[in-house]
């Protein structure tokens, strides 16, 4: 049976988590299952779990190890856990949270601690950067998202050095170009919004996700958090008031299909 | 094609065919055509020495027999056939008439003999014919021989060759679709022989095979099948065999002539499917593969034909006739191969299916598709015709034939489409379809049925041979060749071959920003069609311009309106047209900032009015077609200048104003005195007070009113502001803060650092250079490009093609081809990332405006064509056609000088100093650079 794993500890960050596994658990149509690894006592995390009505068990290995073993279950299919234990909590993460979303290759909600609970999913916003690695690797939240009637908001922020050779007649020039990279970049373009911005990523991911009312964002990403690498999804973890999704390049997010790759679509030329 | 008579040959064939095809018998050494048909022979083409010619054939035959005589050979001479001298070798009776089985003995007695007075071989023989024949005053002598004797003529086999290819390639017929068979390729005593002359360069890419003995082997490419007359029917019978069995064409390959996209990207299959458009001036089909899937998206567009009203009018999505079948993943190989000479797409998905299609250019509405399917699971077959996503159809029948239509709000497009199987292994399909469309109303589904009918009564091959022929006749008034840049010419070609098949040649064509090739800028017509695309068209094919100006001409009343409606006299036509003529442009546009703006284009764009008359003007000038003049075109230029003379406003100084405009730098909005509206409306207004007709009064007062506008031209640095208070903007050169051209500045700095300083969209002063270079001071080209190209974004795909030409008049050769390189690439890169929506058609009008206007320096001047060239290094040479006061002429530049060639009399002025030169009816001229001198090299 595939679940939502929830990853909690005694923190207050314990019930977001839970919420957001909950609703993104309802959205897959799976069940959701919360862990806890701490070498230092569980009674709190067991009534948060408890309290939200989640079955909850003890990783058999404590610490990052036994979070890392419980993710990698075959019937995972996805992980949500905490960004950091309090509001001031180090940025972009937490050791842990950093280290599973580098160490697991399955899609991970970071769930801020002050989130408005309980969560709720009816917007989902995902930046695109116009590539199709990126495309393939959100293809499927999108899809899932189309499904369940949430509102996608795609984001493709233009960066200077990336700007476009011409712009004929704006009243056009956008209502066309939007339209074909809906098609290159979404598996249902006629039912994404897409915006777009000029300038830094990351800045505008976050202004963008407050603007629309997003209540998660999707970002695809490599896994890589070595010095500058990355720096869209540090800085989105870093001041997101919403659940970050992060999926790994190649990975997806349906049911069943949490570890399969989502690319090859396309046939040698 | 025979070096012997017409009785001869007609004796022994006597062919009478009363079938859709040619025969034509190339006779006598080249200087003959006939054209057979069921009453016999004809005449086509005969050339005919003249008296001084014939002479000097005599003198060298005479000269020749002397000389071989003297070295002990008898040879004497035998005939002296129109346009050449035969002499016999071996004039004994053995060898009166050898058979050509016996063509080994005949060499090996003739080269005994040849031996005897001294001579190695033929060889010999031909060069002491040759010397004599020079001798005698022959300028291109073709010696020839056949072993028993040695000709001399003024043409011989090549001659045939060429009329042939070209006469082939006005039916659309390129090499690679020529099967050439002889039986004498190979060389024969030393001399080459005879058929090898029929392998000129214009054959190049046909298919070339023997059926002689050829005991000397043949030459390279020639395949070599023996076998005689017999096999030589065999292979005809083998072409009639295909033919019946409705194979398909052969695919082109000359890398020059086609677009090739192998394979499937998900990412590019709409822009891919945009470039590989079949349209013939009423509808455009995208090139999707024939099975689809999720990526692809099928379309069909018909030009002129809107849904919804004003600014949220665009074109009607119409039923799709070149769709098979569905499957969820593109799944093998898939070629897809645009033949631009051609207009036939081949699509090849391996083995399992091949097809070609086309839309008819001879029949405008009528499409046809042959597909050739092999083994392999069958495919689960579309309806013939699909009805375009999200849209209400009405399907019927008549005749027994189906149909489906459309409808918009006024307008509608109605399609019939039938199939007919050819043959079971491989399974061969043809498919017809034929289009009514009509703006105002719904059409009749019984037109759609009569047309699919006649397509069908036509059969493929007689539909494909008329659309060839359109197409070559086309490329025949328009190709532009540049030797010595293939990519760049095959480029060329590209953007050429989607503007012919854009706009048809009768009624009104509403040429939107990318004709039927996509439903971007919802089909929307603005200046790109009148300065952008109909130039090419003026300059080529006239009746395909004339109806881009009848559709301006069928929307004065609605310009009228417009003007009335502001105060204002005559007629403003508006910057976005749909169906009425009223100002279609949208109110607001969101920019990739995510910043919503007002658009102001449709209220202050007004550079259009004056646009709108250039057309008219560039048509004029061009064609010198007097009715237009004296009807709608003098109607076009008079009303635009009357509404100028409403516009302008006169100050106390009795300086002319235009306040409030938006010029081609659309950067700037709300400009006062824009050099370009202004100097175009100042030309607006001489232009129309020169023609004939109307109030003294007025025409008076518009000249008053043109010599009174402010045009910012400072005499002293020799630059026009572009318009009051740009020198006061901020300085800043775009070339040197960008990190790349072209760039869309207002994105890079924002809207407001724009306006606010003197970064350029696109050209704007620098337009008037381009467009009305006699209205701009004398001299001012190199000091306004310099200063205004550093400082323009080129953020509009229509600006690097104009700044092509301005580089090339400016001698800035390097900086024009590389303009010119990245115009020509702008869809095939897709580099706007929206060549899915359609075909940037200004854009590739403007490619080829750098190359006639800008390279090759033409520009009619009054009843002369002016040519001043400007050839890069790179490039051997650069030959464009076009049709000037009805005349056909071909400018062909080399390095240092140009060679004219015409079908009409016409006057050329050539260089910068216009030097004039009369070039004869079908005579050739070539001016060299030095001195500008001329010398007439044919006629």
């Amino acid at each position: 049976m595939s679940k939502v794993l929830a990853a909690i500890d005694n923190s207050v960050a314990a019930r977001p988590v839970l919420s957001a596994a909950i609703a993104v658990a309802e959205l897959l149509g799976v069940e959701v299952e919360a862990v806890h690894a701490s070498e230092d006592g569980y009674r709190t995390a067991v009534a948060a779990a408890e309290a939200a009505g989640v079955p909850f068990r003890v990783t058999e290995t404590p610490g990052l190890l036994g979070l890392i073993e419980a993710a990698e279950g075959s019937e995972v299919t996805q992980v949500v856990l905490g960004a950091r234990a309090t509001r001031d909590g180090p940025r972009p993460a937490g050791h842990v949270a950093l280290m599973l979303a580098r160490s697991v290759r399955k899609p991970l909600v970071v769930v801020p601690p002050d989130v408005p609970l309980p969560v709720r999913l009816h917007r989902i916003l995902v930046p695109l950067d116009g590539t199709r690695a990126t495309a393939d690797t959100l293809a499927a939240t999108v899809r899932l998202a189309c499904r369940s009637k949430l509102d996608v908001v795609a984001l493709h922020v233009h960066e200077p050095a990336a700007l476009p050779l011409f712009s004929d007649q704006p009243q056009h020039e956008f209502e066309d170009w939007a339209r074909e990279f809906l098609c290159r970049y979404c598996p249902h373009p006629e039912l994404v919004r897409l915006e777009t911005r000029v300038g830094v990523v990351g800045e505008h991911v976050l202004d963008v996700a407050r603007g629309v009312g997003a209540d998660m964002i999707a970002l695809g990403w490599s896994q890589q958090l070595d010095a500058g690498r990355a720096a869209v999804v540090r800085e989105v973890l870093a001041g997101s008031s919403t659940p970050v999704l992060l999926v790994p390049i190649g990975a997806g997010l349906e049911p069943g299909r949490g570890a399969q790759p989502d690319v090859g679509h396309e046939r040698a030329a | 094609m025979s070096g012997t008579h017409v009785l001869n040959v007609d004796g022994q064939l006597a062919a009478r065919p009363s079938g859709p095809g040619h025969l034509h018998l190339l006779l006598n050494r080249g200087s003959e055509v006939f054209a057979v048909s069921r009453g016999g022979p004809e005449v086509v083409e005969r050339r005919v020495a003249t008296e001084d010619e014939d002479e000097a054939l005599n003198e060298a035959a005479r000269l020749t027999v002397d000389r071989l005589r003297a070295h002990g050979l008898p040879a004497e001479l035998v005939s002296q056939r129109l346009n050449r001298r035969k002499i016999d070798l071996i004039p004994e009776p053995e060898w009166a008439d050898p058979p050509k089985a016996r063509m080994a003995e005949l060499l090996t007695a003739v080269e005994a003999r040849l031996r005897r007075s001294g001579f190695a071989s033929l060889t010999d023989v031909a060069a002491v014919t040759l010397a004599a024949a020079r001798e005698a005053g022959l300028s291109d002598p073709r010696i020839t021989s056949d072993v028993k004797h040695v000709e001399i003529g003024l043409t011989d086999k090549s001659d045939s060759a060429r009329w042939i290819m070209r006469h082939l390639l006005l039916d659309g017929i390129a090499p690679h679709d020529v099967l050439i068979a002889g039986d004498e390729f190979g060389r024969v005593g030393g001399q080459q022989g005879s058929d090898s002359l029929l392998l000129v360069p214009q054959v190049a890419g046909a298919t070339a095979a023997s059926v002689g003995v050829e005991p000397g082997g043949v030459p390279e490419g020639v395949i070599a099948l023996g076998g005689g007359p017999r096999r030589f029917a065999a292979l005809l019978d083998d072409q009639v065999r295909r033919r019946r069995r409705g194979e398909l064409p052969l695919r082109n390959a000359d890398p020059e002539w086609i677009v090739t996209v192998e394979g499937f990207d998900r990412t590019l299959e709409r822009a891919h499917e945009t470039l590989l458009t079949l349209a013939d001036g009423r509808i455009g089909t995208g090139g999707a593969p024939l099975v689809g899937n999720s990526a692809t998206s099928p379309r069909v567009l018909a030009a002129g034909v809107y849904d919804d009203e004003g600014a949220e009018s665009h074109l009607l999505a119409c039923p799709n006739w070149a769709r098979l079948g569905e499957e969820a993943d593109p799944a093998g190989p898939l070629l897809r191969t645009l033949d631009l000479r051609t207009g036939l797409l081949f699509e090849e998905a391996g083995s399992r299916l091949r097809s070609v299609r086309f839309s008819s250019l001879a029949r405008p509405g009528t499409v046809a598709l042959r597909i050739e399917e092999n083994d392999g699971p069958r495919l689960e077959r579309s309806p013939l015709l699909l009805p375009p996503p999200r849209r209400q159809v009405r399907t019927g029948e008549s005749a027994g034939r189906r149909w489906m239509s459309v409808a918009g709000k006024h307008g509608g497009v109605v399609a019939a489409a039938a199939e007919r199987v050819r043959g079971a292994k491989p399974r061969r399909t043809e498919r017809f379809a034929a289009y009514e469309s009509d703006p105002a109303n719904r059409p009749d589904p019984a037109r759609a049925v009569a047309g699919l009918r006649a397509a069908e009564d036509a059969g493929f091959e007689q539909l494909l041979r008329e659309h060839r022929r359109t197409f070559g006749r086309l490329w025949d008034g328009a190709d532009v060749r540049i030797e010595g840049d293939p990519e760049l010419q095959r480029d060329v070609r590209f953007a050429l071959s989607h503007l012919m098949a854009s706009v048809g040649e009768s009624g009104e064509t509403a040429l939107g920003a990318r004709g039927v090739s996509g439903a971007g800028y919802r089909g929307h017509v603005f200046w790109d069609t009148d300065v952008f695309v109909l130039p090419f068209l003026a300059a080529t094919r006239p009746a395909g311009a004339r109806t881009l100006l009848e559709y301006r001409v069928r929307r004065l009343s609605a310009a009228r309106a417009a003007a009335r409606a502001l105060g204002r006299s005559g007629a403003r036509f508006p910057w976005e047209s749909a169906r009425t003529g009223r100002d279609a442009t949208p109110s607001h546009a969101h920019l990739r900032t995510g910043e919503v703006i007002p658009i102001r284009t449709g209220e202050l764009e007004e550079h259009i009015v004056a646009d709108v008359a250039w057309a008219a003007a560039c048509y004029l000038d061009w064609t010198g077609d007097e009715e237009f003049q004296r009807g709608p075109g003098r109607e076009l230029l008079v009303e635009t200048a009357r509404y100028w003379a409403s516009r302008i406003r006169v100050d106390g100084d009795g300086r002319g104003h235009i306040d409030r405009v938006i010029g081609p730098d659309e950067y700037h909005e709300a400009v006062d005195d824009n050099a370009f509206t202004n100097v175009m409306a100042r030309w607006n207004l001489r232009r129309a007070a020169v023609l004939a007709g109307g109030e003294d009064a007025e025409r008076a007062s518009w000249l008053h009113l043109a010599d009174g506008l402010i045009d910012g031209y400072d005499e002293q640095s020799g630059i026009y502001e572009q318009f009051a208070g740009f020198f006061r903007l901020e300085p800043l050169v775009i070339e040197e803060v960008a990190p790349r051209r072209p760039v869309a500045a207002d994105l890079l700095l924002g809207p407001e650092r724009v306006r606010a300083s003197q970064v350029v969209k696109q050209a704007d002063v620098l337009m008037l250079h381009h467009l009305v270079p006699d209205e701009v001071a004398p001299g001012s080209l190199a000091p306004n490009l310099a200063f205004y190209e550093p400082r323009t974004a080129h953020g509009s795909s229509l600006s690097p093609g104009i700044h092509a030409s301005l580089f090339a008049r400016a001698g800035m050769l390097e900086q024009a081809v590389d303009a010119l390189r990245l115009t020509s690439r702008i869809d095939l890169d897709d580099l706007t990332e929206t060549t899915a929506s359609g075909l940037h058609l200004a854009a590739m009008g403007s490619v080829w405006q750098a190359l006639a206007f800008g390279f090759a320096g033409l520009r009619p001047q009054g009843d002369a064509l002016c040519v001043d060239p400007r050839l890069p290094e790179a490039w051997h040479s650069l030959e464009v056609r076009v049709r000037f006061r009805g005349a056909r002429i071909i400018v062909r530049i080399e390095p240092g000088s140009v060679v004219l060639t015409s079908d009409a009399p016409v006057r050329v002025l050539v260089g910068p100093a216009r030097a004039p030169v009369t070039v004869s009816s079908s005579g050739s001229v070539r001016v060299t650079r030095e001195e500008m001198r001329w010398e007439e090299v044919e006629s």
